[in-house]
């Protein structure tokens, strides 16, 4: 095993004093880090028995994880120009193994050991994910955007059953055509025109860049063989119905493909001359409903357009999620701005499905 | 016998909030950094919501009651559709 060096003709004793008073620069770090790598590849590797020997929790052979975690090697910063290995240890057994004993000398003390335990990877939630049967909530689009939300399930006059979002989710603001395919989940959650289409467009309000809008929607028919769970707000209980009216104080939630369920309540109403941009441009909107997210969180954000807003009480759909912003609000998380649903559905010439 | 009468303030309801938010746009509703006129809830009643772009300390110099009607204005930024990520 090569030794490190910190300079010629010094005293062992005397580097380590040199070397407690220098800062170690990033360079000297990767280098410690490589150089540790190497040395112990020479030693024995951490067995599940190895691992045994430094204190494991006794359990079953075959309940125990067959990939054990060790540990992990990196660069801490210690303060701006000053660095330090840093050993990354994910089981406590391993604390007192030789291994760390040889890092640790090898490092002459410059080193910041902590015990990080077991690391998984982050889970997708289920609302960007494949779902069959569809539900509220999940992540959908058209196959030419990135992804939104699937806002309810609607019947229209023939009977068939839709799916409600924005115009900008499943109409690709206005350069959609009628019959174009919609999948979920959308295309930036993995979904693919030919593999996960379940919609087809049907119709939708035009955004107009002049004057002001009220709307911003669009409904898509199922194809058929594509099931749905129509009421269900998943985590939530059942949708029971629309209404043009909650309490001012109400606690509203909605569930989005991005932030998932989240409560709120209502900022302000009736807002008119509200500017949102779209690809298009600012596009004037008029009648809107303004919401803050309750509990320090946001109420919304990039890809939860189309969610529903509903009553927490009740669980009457109340509003069409379709714009948010960064500042604002009380919690300063930002704003989400929606309007009526049952504006919507009456345009649309749609009836909510229960 | 004098009664000393204080003039109660009530607070203002939703039509005179409605009302005081038409004034409101007449107002400011041109100014740059304004992006959105709306009725919020104040002072136990309703009031006028003014969002604002960025901070324009002429608007909220101009405003801060109209009639009986509070004036909230707030900085909110733009405002963009919440697809694309």
């Amino acid at each position: 095993m090569r030794p490190r060096s910190y300079g010629g003709g010094r005293s062992d004793f005397g580097r380590r004093a040199l070397y407690a008073l220098r800062p170690m620069r990033l360079q000297s770090a990767r280098d410690l880090k490589a150089e540790l790598t190497s040395s112990l590849l020479d030693l024995e590797p951490l067995t599940p028995t190895a691992i045994g020997a430094y204190g494991i929790r006794a359990a079953r052979v075959d309940v125990v994880e067959r990939r054990l975690s060790t540990f992990a090697l990196g660069v801490a910063p210690r303060k701006p120009g000053d660095y330090r290995l840093a050993v990354r240890v994910q089981r406590r057994g391993i604390e007192s193994s030789p291994h760390i004993a040889l890092i640790k000398d090898l490092a002459r003390g410059e080193v910041d050991v902590r015990y990080v335990g077991r690391v998984v990877k982050s889970a997708t939630p289920w609302h960007r994910r494949l779902q069959r049967p569809l539900l509220a909530g999940s992540s959908v689009g058209h196959y030419e955007i990135t992804a939104g939300t699937l806002g309810c399930f609607v019947r229209l006059k023939n009977g068939a059953t839709a799916i409600l979002s924005n115009n900008h989710v499943l109409a690709d603001e206005n350069r959609a055509a009628r019959g174009d395919a919609i999948i979920q989940p959308g295309r930036y959650d993995g979904g693919r025109r030919k593999r996960d289409a379940v919609a087809s467009l049907q119709r939708f309000v035009r955004l107009k860049a002049k004057g002001a809008n009220a709307l911003d929607c669009a409904v898509a028919t199922l194809l058929d063989g594509v099931n749905c769970e129509p009421a269900v707000l998943k985590g939530s209980g059942r949708l029971q119905g629309v209404t043009d009216d909650v309490a001012e104080d109400a606690v509203l939630e909605k569930i989005g493909r991005t932030t998932g369920r989240t409560r709120g309540r209502i900022a302000s109403f009736e807002l008119d001359g509200l500017m949102v941009e779209y690809d298009a441009g600012n596009i004037r909107f008029d009648g809107v409903i303004e919401i803050e997210g309750a509990s320090g969180r946001a109420f919304s954000a990039g890809g939860d357009s189309g969610s529903v807003i509903y009553s927490r009480e009740g669980k009457l759909a109340y509003a069409l999620l379709f714009a948010n912003s960064q500042q604002g609000g009380s919690n300063g998380r930002g704003l989400t701005y929606a309007h009526p649903l049952s504006t919507a559905l009456e345009r649309l010439a749609v009836e909510l499905v229960l | 016998m004098a009664v000393e009468r204080r003039q109660r303030k009530s607070p203002a309801s939703k039509e005179d909030a409605r009302a005081a938010k038409a004034e409101a746009a007449k107002l400011v509703g041109d100014h740059p950094a304004v992006n959105g006129i709306g009725i919020t809830r104040a002072d136990g009643g309703y009031g006028v919501k003014v969002n604002l772009l960025d901070d324009a300390d002429d608007v909220r110099a101009l405003l801060d009651r109209i009639d009986v009607a509070p004036v909230r204005v707030e900085v909110v930024g733009p405002i963009a559709k919440s697809a694309g990520l």
